[in-house]
């Protein structure tokens, strides 16, 4: 059965995006190697995406220095919570249909 | 999008969420670290005791160890804040009941006795109890059975040290650190170094 496709979030809408939102929202703060780890992508890759989520505004980053290595730090913001938990409603709705 | 897609698609957010829930939080630095020192100063503690030499001194060395402890304990959680890879509501949640418990048996230990509330034979049964509290939650909140567990020994240690109080509930405490804390905490090292 077909859906409404205006109705899905396209910056959620992508196996990767929504892998990365599923982490941080189960965490509360993930660094760039752990989420390349749980999410199973390159570093450039994944970069990319994390863009493309800041963009929209789901997710914020902090970048610091530990040992004079840079480290990028995400967590997700409240309208990227707001976004994620539409987007898993839709997806029940498509379900129920 | 059809209905199997939004099916599958779902079934991958739940495992992911499942799986970056249960995260191991606790390294067993922080109890590799206070069992080590805790013991060292438990077998000072009973050698003075037994050769009844520097016995006014006991309790300086109790405040000076603990303090210099903590301070060390805070500049390694601060730093293994900094690099931590994830953190997690749950390792918040941790860090808060193990201060907590911290400033108790700190209070037990030196206001209790400072003010001769009781006799500094029972601090030994009187902390082992707060540490089965502690080691209970922090087994429940990371959902680690055999660790929740290992408050039964805490608790049973501490009857054992309340029915029977000598100078040797000191060592009797110095070997459940060892067993119920220093190794417990290297177990939780080499688990976090499989999973991260």
């Amino acid at each position: 059965m077909n859906f409404d496709y205006q109705q899905i979030d396209d910056v959620i809408h992508s196996r990767i995006r929504t892998s990365i939102m599923a982490v941080l929202v189960s965490v509360e703060e993930a660094e760039f190697n752990f989420l390349k780890e749980k999410v199973n992508a390159t570093d450039g890759n994944l970069s990319v995406h994390i863009k493309k989520l800041e963009e929209a505004g789901y997710v914020s980053v902090k970048k610091l220095f530990v040992d004079r290595k840079p480290l990028s730090k995400y967590r997700i913001t409240s309208k990227g919570y707001k976004a994620f938990e539409k987007y898993i409603k839709s997806l029940e709705s498509i379900i129920k249909k | 999008m059809e209905s199997t897609h939004a099916e599958s698609e779902l079934s991958l957010i739940r495992k992911i969420m499942d799986d970056s829930r249960r995260i191991n939080i606790d390294n067993g630095i922080h109890y590799i670290f206070w069992g080590i020192v805790v013991t060292a100063a438990l077998i000072i503690n009973y050698v003075l005791l037994l050769t009844k030499s520097y016995m006014n001194y006991i309790g300086l060395m109790w405040m000076v160890l603990m303090i210099s402890a903590a301070v060390v304990d805070g500049i390694i959680g601060r730093k293994q804040e900094k690099k931590s890879k994830v953190s997690t509501f749950a390792g918040r949640t941790l860090g808060s009941l193990w201060l907590a418990s911290g400033v108790a048996m700190f209070m037990f230990g030196f206001l209790g006795t400072m003010t001769k509330a009781y006799d500094p034979i029972f601090i030994s049964p009187i902390i082992s109890t707060t540490l089965g509290i502690s080691y209970f939650t922090s087994g429940t909140i990371q959902q680690i059975g055999w660790l929740r567990n290992t408050a039964i020994g805490w608790w049973a240690g501490a009857a054992v040290m309340f029915i029977f109080p000598s100078v040797h509930t000191l060592l009797i405490f110095a070997a459940m650190l060892i067993g119920l804390q220093i190794i417990p905490g290297v177990l939780l090292y080499r688990k976090s170094k499989e999973l991260i």
